[in-house]
């Protein structure tokens, strides 16, 4: 019993050890936390201070995190040459829309930040600053700005364009023209024991940009969306879709299935040869570089549906600025997109660290790899079609026509006229909500 | 007078935790019982239309959710099996007294330090490349076949994968009960002759009560709320056939941007679970043996 | 005989916990190989052990500021948690009226909560705590510390709540007796009684803590204040992960806190409480 109470003492003295250090965190705590008030809401002294060339503090939160250190680099650049400072914020690629979300919700929003073009720059749109008279606006490719309610809200990041990414030793883009030649294509290299055409499993690269086609192929594709939304057209009665419900059928029939391909094995697969062309936009050239010398050149051709001989261009992102800022960080704000677009250094940084293809007429593409050099010169000439899919309901593709498109890639039975009316069915349900 | 003082020290003990507890749990849940009976897309400026009980009437008549509130069920029980029989395994045989059971302690454990995200990454590799590898070489493709493609299967997948996270996590809870068991009601046992089953049933089994309790409810928390593993290994796919509760809400809130139907799906859910969580718990804190 | 079955039970044992590991073997593997080797075979053994992306991840990472920043947040919730809710479920315990029973009910129940449906209001609340308090609740590791607290507290609180009941309480009384405090009976009696479960919450919680990202990413935004699981966003793309440079950093991160649980489960030994029945 002594021997115990001599233990006791020694753990009551460790305790009380402890429990000291803890209220001192808990003080520190307590300061720790007023202090950082005073420097992380500088608002109140900023406006007081009295230099007068500098600006505030801005911080830029961003969707793409292949750019995210480069934006950094570019960031201590604008420090050492404005002298003024930018915070770069940073979140993994899905999850950027929802800690945005979040973050503005806490009114601890970004001063810039990016949305993508359709239902998400909708979805952000009351926190725009007005754009329309800021100097760098009127460089902006011609439809390539973000703008809601007639006014310029957004700077697109660049241009990007999708279609068959193909290998030119083994396909020869006068082979794939229509859904006989493609057929054909494909039964071909079945035939040889390689894939012929790959999709992959991720929702964009399943069914997001390969349906893009035919709604990009309508006479006015926004208008046949909202028809399809009211309820008054139908996929399934459409001529591009009934002829892409063949195309799905031929892919169907002749290639590994999508669902067993994830977006790393499908350049893997392509990258290596034994896959002969993926659908695919010009940001896969990222992935390809990794593989070293391909042994074979790489080119981008049409998704011939419908006798499309086009590419399909758009805006995936654009920059806007938090106009429920303060005005000293609008200003901030505004002074570094127009440094970013109008400076060397800036467009400099767009393009060969960003590997952007520009979307403004003030900066000269060069240097670009295979893949955005079609792209950037399908641009040129207009030999494009919209994407489309900026317009369709939010989340629809994620999560009612992939699903959809799982069924139709796992029933061995269900044809492509089933498929379509899955995808009607699909539509309906996510237009309503 | 005493009992004053002794109010006074209730308060003192249970405030700071209660307090932090509150503004960081209660009150958003409370905030977000109220935004269960509006319309409103989650945008802070934009308009939230009052419109009663209507995202609880809609949310009835959505099948996705009724669906994915059945695989969630699913999902809970058989995770419910399995985390807890592997984890009262698993601390067993860490408590014999071998050699190698601090190592084995330690590797059981470490599937816990993986996030959920990363863990499900790497398990997609597991049931895809490696499962037709095997597949293929050892002709058993029945078996050996990418099971997130299979509706049963993929949520089968996400079994193993929680179970296996988990089953270390449960494990330290098992080890810590298992611990406090005197050795010499072991060895008196062992003394009349008692064999290692009746040992485990009549006396370690019962004085582990508290712990099952604990770990039967943590598991269960840790099922129903379940989302990191759910989509980076299988996204809600096939076809929505492992689309859990939590991933559901999520979408409605975030991809849909419908906030109320959102919020009221998540309050029917709580609502049942809790009512039926708060009846085992009871249940079995009844059985726990006090020492 | 009996020996010999000895060491075979040790090996199974160890084979056994070897083959549990295998994911975790997938992990370390592909931290060592290029995007090409990776797609040639992921299970396959990487043909060079060198550690260049182990260092680029490093750097990338800016691992130790981020080390720093979780040690921080990690460790002093973990102490407040485990400070603030061993006394509460004592209280609660103890003091078993229906108020307790409800409190206690109440941090029960609030375990089933998705976090998902409570990150918006919670966002809400921190922002009027920032406006109306002026104590900046975001963008600071003592707020995430503050938020860690809370959203740890139920689980904690329950664990101890059970174990806590099978304490005696005839040395409380006797301790009463000789004009103990309740404040000096806790910490003098009580909480040294608890070490066996106070040392596996310790583990529980700065194993989450540790490894938490949605919590971190919705209140920490600026650079210099990520933790490691925040700042590892880099390699995780919205199509594509880079593998070993996103798998040398997991490894890198959970190095810690596996030599964390190593010494730590020490601690879980035995007779903790039957010793002071005696």
């Amino acid at each position: 019993m002594i021997t115990k109470g001599s233990e006791q003492v020694k753990k009551v003295k460790k305790v009380f050890g402890l429990l000291t250090a803890t209220a001192m965190i808990a003080a520190m705590v307590g300061c720790g936390g007023s202090g950082g008030n005073n420097s992380a809401s500088p608002s109140a002294t900023a406006s007081s201070s009295a230099a007068p060339e500098k600006l505030k503090k801005i911080s830029i939160f961003q969707s793409k995190v292949e750019i995210a250190e480069q934006l950094e680099a570019l960031a201590k650049k604008y420090t050492e040459e404005t002298g003024n400072e930018v915070e770069v914020w940073g979140a993994a690629g899905d999850g950027y829309a929802t800690q945005l979300q979040a973050k503005l919700t806490a009114n601890e929003g970004p001063s810039i930040f990016s949305v993508a073009t359709g239902a998400e720059a909708e979805k952000f749109k009351s926190y725009y600053y007005d754009l329309s008279n800021e100097p760098y606006v009127k460089d902006i490719a011609p439809n390539m700005a973000l703008t809601i309610d007639g006014k310029v809200v957004g700077v697109p990041y660049g241009v990007e364009g999708f279609g068959l990414v193909y290998n030119k030793s083994l396909v020869d883009p006068k082979d794939v023209t229509d859904l006989a030649s493609f057929t054909k294509t494909l039964e071909k290299f079945k035939a040889e024991g390689k894939n012929g055409l790959s999709l992959s499993q991720e929702a964009y690269f399943l069914i997001g940009h390969i349906i893009n086609t035919p709604f990009a192929l309508q006479p006015d594709p926004q208008a046949f969306i909202e028809k399809l939304n009211k309820g008054e057209v139908k996929m399934a009665d459409t001529k591009e879709f009934q002829e892409f419900a063949k195309f799905m059928e031929a892919i169907k029939a002749n290639t590994k299935n999508p669902l067993e391909v994830k977006y790393d094995t499908q350049m893997g697969d392509f990258a290596t040869g034994k896959t002969a062309m993926v659908h695919q936009g010009n940001w896969s050239y990222a992935m390809l570089k990794d593989y070293g010398d391909l042994g074979f050149e790489i080119g981008m051709m049409p998704f011939p549906l419908a006798g499309n001989n086009k590419l399909a261009v758009g805006v995936a992102s654009n920059w806007v600025i938090n106009g429920k800022a303060g005005p000293d960080e609008i200003k901030a704000a505004s002074a570094f997109l127009n440094w970013l677009f109008t400076s060397e250094t800036g467009k400099n940084a767009i393009v060969n660290e960003f590997k952007f293809i520009p979307a403004m007429v003030n900066i000269e593409a060069k240097d670009l790899d295979p893949l955005s050099q079609a792209v950037y010169e399908a641009t040129k000439s207009g030999q494009t079609i919209p994407w489309a899919l900026n317009y369709f309901p939010q989340g629809i593709i994620v999560n009612d026509l992939a699903p959809a498109t799982q069924e139709f890639f796992l029933n061995k039975n269900m044809t492509g006229e089933q498929f379509l009316q899955k995808l009607d069915a699909a539509w309906a349900k996510a237009a309503k909500q | 007078m005493n009992t004053k003082k002794d109010i006074g020290w209730y308060v003192l003990f249970t405030m700071p935790l209660i307090f932090i507890f509150t503004t960081v749990v209660i009150i958003p849940f409370i905030i977000g019982i109220g935004y269960s009976f509006v319309s409103w897309d989650g945008i802070p400026a934009n308009p939230k239309v009052f419109v009663g009980f209507d995202n609880y009437v809609q949310l009835f008549q959505d099948e996705r959710f009724l669906q994915s509130a059945w695989h969630t069920i699913q999902f809970t029980v058989l995770a419910l099996i399995v985390v807890n029989l592997a984890g009262l395994l698993l601390a067993l045989l860490v408590t014999n007294g071998l050699r190698v059971s601090n190592a084995a302690r330690t590797m059981f454990f470490m599937p816990n330090l993986i996030g959920g995200l990363i863990l499900g990454y790497i398990w997609q590799f597991i049931f895809t490349d490696a499962f037709n590898s095997v597949g293929e070489k050892t002709g058993l493709k029945s078996i050996f076949f990418n099971w997130l493609l299979d509706p049963q299967f993929a949520l089968i997948a996400m079994v193993i994968v929680f179970a296996w996270q988990m089953a270390g996590y449960t494990m330290v809870i098992y080890i810590a009960g298992i611990q406090s068991i005197p050795d010499e009601m072991m060895e008196a046992a062992k003394v009349d002759g008692a064999n290692l089953w009746h040992r485990l049933t009549k006396i370690v089994f019962p004085l582990l009560m508290p712990s099952f309790t604990i770990c039967l409810f943590l598991t269960l928390s840790g099922a129903f709320k379940i989302f990191d593993v759910n989509l980076s290994l299988t996204k809600g796919g096939p076809n929505n056939a492992t689309e859990m509760f939590a991933m559901n809400i999520y979408n409605e809130i975030f991809a849909y941007s419908h906030y109320g139907i959102g919020q009221a799906k998540a309050i029917v859910f709580f609502l049942i679970v809790a009512v039926l969580t708060l009846t085992q718990v009871i249940i079995t804190k009844k059985r726990e043996v006090q020492m | 005989m009996k020996r010999t079955g000895k060491w075979i039970l040790e090996i199974l044992l160890f084979v056994f916990a070897l083959a549990f590991l295998s994911p975790v073997y997938i992990m370390v593997v592909n931290s060592f190989k290029n995007r090409a080797e990776l797609y040639e075979n992921t299970l396959a053994l990487p043909s060079s052990l060198s550690f260049q992306y182990y260092a680029k991840a490093m750097e990338k990472m800016n691992f130790l500021t981020a080390f720093g920043n979780s040690l921080y947040v990690t460790v002093v919730s973990v102490i407040i948690v485990v400070i603030l809710s061993s006394m509460t479920a004592w209280m609660l315990v103890r003091k078993d009226n229906k108020v307790s029973k409800a409190i206690f009910l109440t941090f029960v129940a609030t375990m089933l909560i998705p976090f998902q449906t409570l990150m918006m209001p919670l966002m809400q609340v921190m922002d009027w705590i920032r406006t109306h308090l002026h104590i900046p609740m975001l963008n600071t590791h003592e707020g995430l510390i503050y938020m860690n607290v809370g959203f740890h507290a139920s689980m904690a609180v329950f664990l101890y709540h059970g174990f806590i009941k099978s304490v005696p309480v005839a040395l409380e009384e006797a301790a009463t007796l000789d004009g103990c405090s309740k404040f000096g009976l806790f910490w003098r009696i009580v909480f040294p009684m608890l070490k066996t479960i106070t040392v596996t919450i310790a583990i529980l919680d700065v194993i989450s803590m540790w490894n938490d990202y949605l919590l971190p990413s919705l209140t920490l935004s600026d650079k210099g204040l990520r933790t490691i699981p925040l700042s590892t966003f880099y390699f995780f793309g919205e199509f594509t992960i880079v593998w070993n440079l996103a798998m040398a950093g997991l490894t890198l991160a959970i190095v810690p806190v596996v030599i964390f649980y190593f010494f730590a489960q020490k601690y879980i030994i035995k007779g903790i409480a039957a010793g002071a029945v005696k």
